[in-house]
């Protein structure tokens, strides 16, 4: 029992960052109807901004967080602004290409400014390492900072989403390019928006991961694809569905790791991609499939 | 006047004299440049031609390499049996993809084919009583010993073989029915069941010759490393043959081989640095998606006195073009890669 609370709070805790990726990459396709496949090493380098602010340079953390934040913001809207924008006729291989030659960028980009490969940065911890006791089931104080933190992110966006024009914008954008073209959205500025603010999250969930895991350039693809696994069992196009989803790789990889083996751990994830995909590509929140002739 | 075939015939009677003349080091990195010839046209002939977005060929890349080097480590078997099973065992594994591949295509046959290599990777990675875990095994080198060739030479000659004999059936292939029918399904899977092209069988052949190509350069890959580990087979092999690709030109056999040979160069010339290889190979595709969509074939095609045959190619800028015609005005003109795509979801 101790050890099911223990892996279930650890499962819940690396759950809510794969949501927090998970939710990046859904609202990115909701738009664009793409993977953005550099989506797992924009929070990689995310997480290194951070570092220097607040490692080599002494800010605070909250200031290095929203710095960060900014910061992916700007790189989401740049990458979209010069790459993807112009791919967009272009059809959706060539967009996913694009982004697989930005993440192999940003990867070498990491490489080069802050480290080696098997360089692995520790990010100090904000809170006493010391676990403390809930009614007998010992938590890191770090987890539950983490925990706070991507519901706070995740809170912010949906009331973003649901309440501001610009997200009522993208909304529409996503359900209906062409019909939010007619009644005067501004389409592109919506998608650079979109990429920005997609960015702008999974470069939060990184600075909140750091202390608790270590970054290194590599950390991007393995994130992306065990978010995208997230994403994926969300149905692709739900955002609720991309934070459950989220939640439950956490949950399913903290449990195949606890009680198969830690090796299970790290393949869970590629399982549930493949069987997702192939046997209900819908997900479980996501809409009927329709084919287009 | 000067062509396709001019052009591959001189660049193997050039790779024929390279022993002649170059130094071990040269040599292999001729080899090694053969090798993703043939990766390139296998994926080519998935991607470029039959239009299934797969990420898997690194995967069957390692399964050649692993298959081949295992057979004769683990049971001795001879390099001129194992090598074929090897490449047969790749293009089994690569033909059971073709099941998700009914169900999926576009990006989500992608990133499952992705999770698919990811996990055929870990297998390589865990499954130690046989795969060696991580570390790998040293495979034999190339044992010619009645006759009196070396192991370097004699891997070299073999892949030029080899090389030129699946640059050929290649160049037939798309030429053939069955080429012609890996691009209907490519352009249209619906229009291509309708005229009665049986999509399992279809798809299955191009998975199943891609699977093979890429086979039979890992099974050519084990004996010239002498060695078999994890790391060959991962995400960036998967890049480096998408790119060159991209880079070559999607559905052309010449385009393969080009692309090959010039992003094996550029390879090699930044071997030392990680990291500069990475941000170079992203940043070339990128700009090559951008930019010349159509890769760096088109370049050759434009060169005065080249004789273009009608192809594939051709006949695809003409239906782009009659559709570009006939689409509402004011709606974007149809698109020059959206060919290679089918948007429909899974």
């Amino acid at each position: 029992m101790m050890m099911f609370a223990y892996l279930l709070a650890s499962g819940i805790t690396t759950g809510a960052l794969y949501a927090l990726v998970a939710l990046g990459i859904t609202v990115v396709y909701k738009a664009t109807k793409s993977v953005n496949f550099a989506h797992g090493d924009l929070f990689m380098i995310g997480g290194f901004i951070a570092y220097t602010f607040h490692v080599m340079w002494g800010l605070p953390y909250v200031v290095s967080l929203l710095l960060a934040v900014g910061a992916g913001f700007a790189i989401g809207a740049a990458a979209e602004r010069i790459a993807f924008r112009r791919l967009r006729e272009q059809g959706l291989v060539s967009i996913l290409l694009a982004t697989i030659g930005l993440s192999f960028i940003l990867k070498g980009t990491a490489r080069a400014v802050w480290g080696g490969k098997g360089d692995f940065i520790p990010f100090p911890p904000l809170a006493n390492p010391r676990p403390i006791s809930f009614g007998g089931i010992l938590l890191v104080p770090q987890q539950l900072i983490v925990l706070a933190g991507a519901l706070a992110v995740m809170a912010i966006f949906a009331a973003f989403f649901k309440f501001t024009k610009l997200g009522r914008m993208m909304q529409a954008t996503a359900d209906n390019a062409k019909a939010a073209k007619l009644v005067g959205i501004p389409v592109n500025r919506v998608y650079v928006y979109t990429f920005a603010i997609g960015t702008a999250i999974a470069c939060s969930a990184a600075v909140l991961m750091a202390p608790i895991t270590l970054l290194y350039p590599d950390i991007g693809f393995v994130l992306f694809i065990k978010s995208f696994a997230g994403a994926v069992l969300g149905g692709l196009t739900s955002i609720p569905g991309a934070v459950v989803g989220g939640l439950l790789i956490g949950l399913i990889e903290a449990m195949s790791g606890g009680y198969i083996s830690t090796n299970v751990q790290d393949v869970s994830s590629y399982i549930v991609i493949m069987f997702v995909l192939v046997f209900m590509p819908q997900g479980l929140f996501g809409g009927a499939v329709l084919r287009r002739v | 006047m000067f062509g396709n075939r001019q052009f591959l015939i001189l660049l193997f009677a050039a790779l024929a004299i390279v022993p002649a003349v170059a130094n071990p080091y040269i040599l292999y990195i001729c080899n090694l440049g053969m090798l993703y010839i043939i990766l390139a046209l296998g994926l080519n002939i998935l991607v470029g031609y039959a239009g299934q977005f797969a990420l898997a060929n690194a995967a069957m890349f390692g399964i050649g390499a692993y298959g081949a080097g295992l057979l004769q480590v683990k049971l001795g078997a001879p390099y001129f049996l194992a090598a074929p099973g090897g490449a047969i065992l790749a293009m089994l594994v690569g033909t059971i993809i073709v099941f998700p591949a009914l169900r999926l295509s576009g990006i989500y046959l992608g990133l499952s084919t992705l999770a698919f290599a990811m996990f055929s990777q870990w297998v390589l990675l865990h499954w130690n009583s046989v795969t060696f875990g991580g570390g790998g095994f040293p495979a034999p080198h190339l044992d010619l010993s009645p006759l009196p060739i070396g192991p370097d030479l004699g891997i070299y000659f073999l892949s030029w073989i080899v090389t030129i004999a699946l640059v050929a059936f290649a160049w037939s292939l798309v030429r053939s029915r069955i080429g012609r029918s890996f691009v209907a399904v490519r352009d249209g899977e619906i229009a291509a069941q309708s005229l009665g092209i049986d999509l399992l069988r279809y798809k299955g052949l191009a998975f199943a010759i891609s699977g093979f190509y890429a086979g039979t350069a890992g099974a050519l890959y084990a004996p010239l490393l002498g060695y078999v580990s994890p790391e060959g087979f991962d995400l960036f092999q998967m890049i480096i043959q998408k790119s060159m690709i991209v880079v070559g030109g999607m559905g052309s056999v010449l385009g393969s081989v080009l692309g090959a040979v010039v992003m094996v160069t550029v390879l090699e010339l930044l071997r030392a640095f990680k990291s500069t290889q990475e941000i170079v190979f992203g940043a070339i595709l990128i700009v090559f998606v951008m930019f010349r969509p159509r890769g760096l074939v088109t370049l050759l095609q434009r060169l005065p006195g080249w004789e273009e045959p009608l192809s594939s190619f051709d006949s695809r800028r003409m239906l782009a073009r009659a559709a570009a015609h006939v689409s509402e005005p004011g709606s974007p003109r149809y698109p020059a890669g959206r060919d290679l795509v089918d948007e429909s979801r899974p």
